[in-house]
């Protein structure tokens, strides 16, 4: 067997269907990306080369730094907010036991079993200020309840905690599988030694969920720089470019701006973000294990 | 040796497995070849039944429509006109997509790179039409063509480039607040005259636990409307102040700064209901239709509301309309009114079926189908001359709409998002959110437009 796979014939045709995968759904559309992004292409007709002015125009443009600054704010938000909350909770169903342990597992889940253009509209009607449940509550509590929820001042905080609710569910059943994974003999010795549960918690779940932690952020990260579709359906961005997020900016400027050459711009600018963070990420995560 | 064959039986599976789609296709072609004598002897019979006047070659036509409602108003409409067709033209299938604006507009452009349908829904609008006539994918029309359709004066021109036809207009759309004359009548309020008077009412009707204007800010183009329905009072008209600024982007003319701040002051008077500069289309119409809002603030391809079964009674039958009123120190009177030709259709140059794409376009146009059809069913007024249409029963809403046109002494031409380019389009549209809703000055506002049109 370790002769058939030194085999170099043999190597090369059990990869070549990945890298021809990568090749024409990867490479070649950055390539063409690329290409496209020195271009004024509208999407139809003739594209010129126009060097560099594309990514003149990104430097000044204050709509693509807004959705750059939104999409670190909700990367933030996934790693301050939402993942400390899905351990906490996960450790909490591990604990549970029994029913209530695969009650509460579906009860968190449930959101991302569900279409985004059903969770956006549903929290379109929760935020809405004439008959939306929160201002309903509100005026059932004695306030006048008249809170634009996706106005221009509360905008960014009402998406992103649609988007840390929504994107709850994997975080936090990703972390229980890794909690599961623990070997239960180590809480018992734990239990023994006369450990609390929130010692048992820092001393031996979290230390050993790193892994799982390292995977689950960089994974957060990432899905955080890519965010569009709740977004799309939920503001599209607005008030002006309030909620923009940066795929959802390169959507708009290349198929409703028609400017399809400076949407490929964003595109390339994009890639190098995501690489550059990923790269980082790896290194910092490296750098503390050492 | 046996670990040898096991490898080059390996190569071989998985090279064959990957050949096996090219092979197929190598079948196909054979199989193609074969049945292309079989075919060739169909068209001969097939054109010798056409000799003898029947055409009985299958065409399928794919129609890409804006109208995805196809029971109510302009969708129900179409669809009746192409199921004529199909029962004229039994060898004529006739497919239709239908996606709302901003979606048309976003598969539209996917279309345009391949494969785009035969007949489509388009804007004869530069925010619009100047990209794709550039890109060459409309199919030229002869204009002489349409000389007994009745087009009226001037609608075809925005569907026009380098004094070629690209295209045909379908309405006329005229810009008014639909308002609910029940509730105005129940509650004792007066129709303004003036536009001080309507911000006064706002918060006399707020205070009955209405919402004075339901508005659709969520789209931002309800908004540019308004901002040049208000440039009309300031001034009288907007054509040329607008033109000027979009060709050179220079904001500067002073109508557009007090335009804008009498957009943002209206907005701050509450006239249009909380949240308006997220609330999208349908909300903002059911907020109206539910008769939760006493105005709504949309163009008269909305008239279909007065038969809309799916609308309240008691609202349904009180609907009327009246056109942004004056302003008590401007120029322009109730009656320059927000009017243009916007919405239409075109063949594709790509067309397969280009012949039978541009029969059914001209079968559409003709004056007894979209003028009259429309005008039957309530669908706001037509880019045709619709006076042998009337028939007396038509509703309060429409003759409204009547008087509105026929008592116009001016008329605006197309809006002020839709005389540039597609960018400036998409800048104003979100920025006139930002500031009406005051996160952004109008300076601000202006420069952000200059900067688009550079």
């Amino acid at each position: 067997m370790k002769k058939l796979y030194s085999n170099k014939l043999i190597i090369f045709s059990l990869v070549l269907p990945g890298i021809l995968v990568f090749i024409f759904a990867i490479l070649a559309p950055i390539c063409l990306s690329t290409y496209y992004g020195f271009t004024d292409y509208s999407g139809m007709g003739k594209a010129t080369f126009v060097g560099m002015e594309n990514y003149k125009t990104l430097i000044s443009d204050e709509g693509f730094w807004m959705s750059m600054k939104n999409s670190l704010l909700l990367a933030v938000g996934f790693i301050v907010i939402q993942h400390p909350l899905a351990i906490m909770v996960a450790a909490i169903l591990d604990k549970l036991q029994g029913k209530a342990e695969g009650f509460f597992r579906c009860v968190y889940f449930i959101p991302n079993v569900i279409s985004v253009a059903i969770i956006a509209y549903l929290w379109k009607f929760i935020y809405n200020p004439d008959f939306g449940l929160f201002n309903n509550f509100l005026k059932a509590l004695g306030f006048e309840g008249k809170i634009n929820w996706l106005g221009a001042e509360f905008a960014i905080w009402s998406v992103l905690i649609v988007l840390i609710w929504h994107g709850f569910g994997w975080g936090m059943l990703i972390y229980y599988t890794g909690i599961k994974n623990i070997d239960p003999v180590l809480y018992e010795a734990a239990s023994i030694d006369g450990a609390n549960a929130s010692v048992t918690f820092f001393r031996i779940t979290l230390p050993l969920m790193k892994p799982v932690i390292q995977v689950n952020i960089t994974m957060a990260i990432i899905s955080a720089l890519k965010q569009m579709e709740t977004v799309y359906l939920l503001t599209n961005g607005g008030p002006g470019n309030r909620t923009q997020f940066a795929a959802n900016y390169l959507y708009q400027q290349a198929f409703k701006a028609f400017k399809y050459g400076y949407g490929n711009a964003i595109g390339v600018i994009f890639i190098i973000i995501c690489l550059v963070v990923t790269i980082f990420l790896n290194r910092a995560f490296q750098t503390k294990e050492i | 040796m046996k670990k040898k064959l096991l490898a080059s039986l390996l190569v071989v599976a998985m090279t064959a497995s990957m050949f096996a789609g090219c092979s197929s296709e190598n079948k196909k072609e054979v199989t193609e070849e074969a049945t292309e004598d079989v075919a060739t002897e169909e068209v001969v019979a097939e054109e010798a039944a056409t000799e003898e006047g029947v055409s009985t070659e299958p065409v399928t036509l794919k129609v890409f429509s804006n109208l995805p409602d196809r029971k109510n108003g302009q969708g129900l409409v179409e669809q009746l006109i192409i199921d004529e067709y199909m029962a004229e033209n039994q060898n004529v299938t006739i497919e239709v997509e239908a996606l709302d604006e901003e979606a048309y507009k976003t598969k539209f452009k996917a279309y345009a790179m391949d494969g785009m349908p035969d007949v489509v829904s388009i804007w004869g609008q530069p925010s619009f039409l100047n990209e794709v006539l550039d890109a060459g994918i409309l199919t030229q029309l002869n204009e002489e063509d349409y000389a007994d359709y009745g087009f009226i004066p001037g609608s075809l021109d925005g569907f026009k480039k380098d004094g070629k036809l690209y295209g045909l207009p379908r309405n006329t759309d005229v810009m008014a607040f639909f308002y609910n004359e029940k509730l105005f009548k129940d509650n004792g309020w007066e129709l303004p005259k003036t536009y001080e008077e309507l911000l006064a009412l706002a918060p006399v009707i707020t205070d009955a636990g209405f919402v004075p204007v339901a508005m659709d800010g969520g789209d931002g183009w309800p908004m540019a409307i308004y901002l040049t329905d208000l440039m009309i009072r300031i001034n009288g008209n907007s054509k040329d102040i607008i033109s000027n600024a979009v060709a050179t982007g220079d904001f500067s003319d002073p109508v557009f700064t007090k335009a804008t701040d009498l957009l943002v002051q209206t907005a701050d008077a509450n006239l249009f209901q909380t949240g308006y500069d997220t609330q999208d289309y349908g909300t903002a119409m059911n907020l109206f239709t539910n008769g939760q809002a006493a105005m709504f603030y949309m163009g008269a391809w909305e008239s279909s509301m007065a038969l809309n079964k799916d609308i309240p009674e008691e609202v349904r039958t009180n609907i009327r309309a009246f056109t942004m009123p004056a302003l008590a120190d401007g120029v322009g009177k109730q009656t320059d009114i927000a009017a243009w030709n916007g919405g239409g259709y075109a063949v594709s140059e790509a067309s397969e079926v280009k012949e039978e794409a541009i029969k059914f376009l001209n079968y559409m146009y003709q004056p007894d189908k979209l003028s009259k059809y429309g005008w039957e069913n309530g669908v706001g007024m037509s880019a045709q001359d619709q006076s042998p249409y009337m028939t007396g029963n038509e509703t309060e809403l429409q003759n409204v709409f009547t008087d509105i046109v026929n008592t116009a002494t001016s008329v605006s031409g197309t809006p002020l998002n839709d005389c540039g380019l597609s960018s400036f389009k998409a800048v104003i549209e979100s920025e006139i959110q930002s500031v009406s809703n005051g996160t952004e000055t109008t300076e601000e506002f202006l420069s952000a437009l200059e900067a688009s049109c550079k």
